[in-house]
């Protein structure tokens, strides 16, 4: 997706002044932002764009609402529509949700990653659809867009697609764990970087290849009996129960 | 046959209606049934097989589909399309409806719990609410009879909250699953006991339905007919006689009346065409669900009925009860990475906890009249829209984490009796009406301390059920905040309460209305209490053994 050059761009974050930077992020907002997505306009609260004052900075889109039909009371539902609604990101947009999605859930092993599953085209279908919900996941989705390219320009003078894998894991790393001690400036960015990680996995774990890797094997016809548990699955609850004190109470299984 | 030829007429198509409709049919009775919703076909139109992420938003819920894409309700949900409901300053109400033959059988949830010798009574033994007018044994053979008819699994546990069925009368309940298993067994140690959970969904071949084959969530509708709805049973069965006709996009207005008060037929709105119609029944029978049973007859007004139809009493859209709701969930680290399996089952708790507090109750040992039940959850559900878990990093290590927690959590959904109060009740609205002018109803409600403190209660006691199974909860929310809202159950029930005295209830024991012998209520509004089991095995119940005495009746010309 990107070219992986390790440690190549200088950190340009460290020489910028705060007018500088300021200017930086106006600009992006102008420029790299705004072509793409007509709709919406970003711009920086001031302390916001401030790097390293403590509230860090964030992207205030002004979103245009989607409008337009859900897939009403009685849609289908033996043959589900294939586009209930016009999707609403823009390339540059869905390739950096691409990258972000690629991060969140590489490929491993059998395992594909989450664009070989068009996990950012599902996301692009759920921050398109004309209900309260998505609705609000769109200005968190696109905030969260928004803000690593802020942030990458601010750090390293370059779109966050255009950095080297260290560099965007640098970013990826303050914003990624939210357990009380992230530095306020990022808690914001970690809590809309939770919901995209959210949907990623959620798009990811429902494809046939996602549903492999958790383990899931339901939605199959079973003829006769609910077989139930497996000798492995019991064992283990005698395990856990015997752990918890409780092979007492156990339930006698017919 | 033309409309002038059927004894009896209908109005609704889900459970109460379909039960009487079957009934009277099978005893050569002509039935004309009016359904308010679109025709449906449950046997082309489920989305057997179908994966979340088929759907849009991976099947997720919306305004559209309040409980998910693939749910099988129809122009319906928490709102229906140009048919509102309001609610009176202050109080909050959550009215759900479908607009589809064979109504809310469609998608329900399929638990069928035998009310009890003590919920029948419950008057007689704390003084609160309104006993039922006949005796737990005057019913039991009912119980039997559909039971047997709609093919429910589980097992006669022997419990006190639970009456046996007879013998043969039940299918064999699916094998639990591990989670339910584990809380099982630390239920056991508090001396609380989990028994297989009764749901009207079949394991054993029956009629031309077939038995589960453990995939698809009920709630989608089930194509083979092994989760039971009308639309593939007691409507089919009851048209096989020939002498059943519907009628469906029929919204009735009102039930109308001669000169001297008697009741004639209802009139109608065609909505294909908008236009209103009018027939003419020797019997009418409301099963449009409790709500809407109670719109239609306080809709009913004229001079010999001023407050509305049947309704003497003023007990018309009173009583309003729905069962209490709140939930508890947690991780549970010992069910984390254990070994998968098919945990799909028939897709709902194959165990669950009746109540285990009548003796404490008796001896005064608890601060709250009514009883409970705890529904189950917690499985290797099929991947939705959203993933649980307090999920950090990304990469490797997260999918790991989310592997870990998939499965692992547990959850206690608590459903139990509220009673009836003043506060809680429907009226018309005196301004709003709907598409086709028809008054909506408008609804008030306000929950007691008697079910603030049985949630609390309930809370107190998920709480430690999973602290044994080494869950950390944390602190518990208030009742008041816990509590689900007045309807959200969706087990509304009460608006035209049966008794032994016209002064204070609606119909007789038989369903029939005290001030219009030929006027009957077979829905959920003739729930003289609303004990913590779900209501659609006794609606059902009741309207066949209400059915059958009205099949008397018409034969000994008496009506």
């Amino acid at each position: 997706m990107t070219a992986d050059t390790d440690g190549a761009a200088p950190a340009y974050a460290n020489r910028l002044t705060r007018r500088e930077s300021l200017k930086l992020l106006a600009a992006l907002a102008a420029s790299a932002m705004l072509p793409a997505l007509p709709a919406c306009a970003s711009t920086s609260t001031q302390d916001a764009a401030a790097a390293g004052a403590d509230e860090g900075h964030w992207p205030e889109l002004d979103l245009q609402p989607v409008t337009g039909n859900g897939y009403g009371k009685d849609p289908d539902l033996m043959s589900p529509p294939e586009a209930p609604w016009p999707l609403t990101l823009a390339p540059a947009q869905l390739s950096l949700l691409a990258l972000l999605s690629d991060i969140i859930v590489p490929a491993e092993g059998q395992s594909p990653s989450a664009s070989a599953v068009q996990v950012p085209t599902v996301i692009d279908e759920w921050v398109s659809a004309p209900y309260p919900d998505q609705q609000r996941d769109r200005l968190t989705v696109l905030s969260a867009l928004a803000w690593l390219d802020d942030e990458a320009a601010l750090r390293f003078s370059q779109p966050f697609s255009a950095l080297g894998a260290q560099q965007q894991l640098a970013i990826i790393e303050d914003v990624a764990y939210d357990k009380g001690q992230t530095p306020r400036r990022f808690q914001r960015m970690a809590g809309a970087f939770a919901r995209l990680r959210n949907m990623v996995l959620a798009a990811y774990f429902c494809t046939p290849e996602g549903m492999e890797d958790i383990g899931y094997m339901g939605n199959v016809a079973i003829a006769g009996d609910y077989p139930g548990p497996t000798p492995e699955a019991y064992g283990h609850l005698e395990t856990v129960l015997a752990e918890l004190g409780l092979s007492g109470f156990a339930y006698r299984v017919a | 046959m033309n409309d002038a030829a059927y004894d009896v007429l209908v109005v609704g198509s889900g459970a109460g209606g379909a039960m009487a409709a079957y009934e009277l049919t099978r005893q050569g009775h002509k039935v004309l049934m009016l359904e308010a919703g679109r025709h449906y076909d449950a046997r082309t139109e489920t989305p057997m097989f179908r994966r979340n992420a088929d759907a849009p938003l991976m099947g997720a819920s919306t305004p559209d589909k309040d409980f998910g894409f693939y749910d099988s309700t129809v122009n319906g949900g928490w709102q229906v399309p140009d048919e509102p409901y309001t609610t009176a300053e202050g109080t909050e109400f959550l009215w759900w409806r479908s607009r589809m033959l064979g109504g809310r059988t469609n998608h329900w949830g399929r638990y069928s719990l035998r009310f009890s010798e003590h919920d029948f009574k419950g008057k007689s033994r704390d003084g609160l609410g309104a006993d039922w007018p006949f005796e737990y044994d005057e019913i039991a053979p009912w119980y039997d009879r559909t039971e047997a008819l709609i093919g429910v699994c589980g097992t006669n546990t022997g419990l006190d909250d639970m009456p046996p069925s007879s013998e043969g009368v039940l299918q064999p309940p699916p094998v639990p699953r591990i989670p339910e298993l584990l809380i099982a067994a630390a239920a056991k140690k508090h001396g609380i006991e989990a028994v297989p959970m009764h749901r009207a969904v079949l394991t054993r071949p029956l009629d031309d339905r077939a038995p589960c084959f453990y995939a698809t969530p009920c709630g989608y509708g089930c194509s083979i007919g092994a989760a039971f709805q009308t639309t593939t049973s007691l409507l089919p069965m009851a048209q096989a006689t020939g002498h059943l006709r519907i009628i469906t996009d029929a919204m009735v207005r009102s039930v109308t009346t001669d000169a001297d008060g008697q009741v004639t037929g209802v009139a109608y709105i065609d909505k294909t065409t908008g236009s209103e119609k009018q027939l003419d029944a020797k019997v009418v029978v409301l099963a449009a669900s409790a709500c809407e049973s109670a719109r239609i007859l306080l809709n009913s007004k004229s001079a010999r009925h001023p407050q509305g139809l049947a309704n003497s009493s003023g007990q018309v859209g009173r009583n309003l009860m729905d069962s209490t709701g709140a939930g508890l969930s947690a991780l549970v680290p010992a069910l984390m990475n254990r070994p998968r399996y098919n945990e799909d089952g028939h897709t709902a708790n194959h165990l669950f906890i009746p109540w285990w507090g009548h003796k404490a109750q008796a001896e005064g040992k608890l601060d709250f009249p009514r009883g409970y039940h705890f529904e189950l959850g917690g499985r290797f559900a099929e991947p939705g829209a959203y993933v649980g878990g307090d999920l950090q990093g990304y990469g490797p290590a997260l999918k790991q984490q989310a592997r870990a927690h998939y499965g692992a959590y547990v959850s206690f959904a608590l459903r139990g009796e509220m009673l009836p109060n003043e506060h809680c009740y429907m009226d018309i609205d005196p301004s709003v009406t709907d598409k086709w002018g028809i008054p909506v109803p408008r609804f008030h409600w306000r929950w007691s301390e008697h079910e603030l403190k049985q949630v609390a209660h309930g809370l107190e006691t998920a709480k430690a059920i999973l602290e044994t199974m080494g869950a950390t909860v944390g602190e518990l929310p208030a009742a008041e905040d816990a509590i689900k809202k007045g309807g959200e159950i969706i087990h509304e029930v009460g608006t035209t309460r049966m008794g032994d005295s016209p002064g204070d209830s609606v119909t007789n024991q038989w369903g029939q209305t005290w001030d219009c012998p030929n006027l009957f209520v077979m829905d959920g509004g003739v729930f003289a209490s609303n004990p913590h089991k779900n209501c659609t095995l006794t609606i059902m119940t009741l309207a066949m053994r209400n059915s059958a005495w009205l099949a008397g009746q018409l034969k000994a010309g008496a009506l």
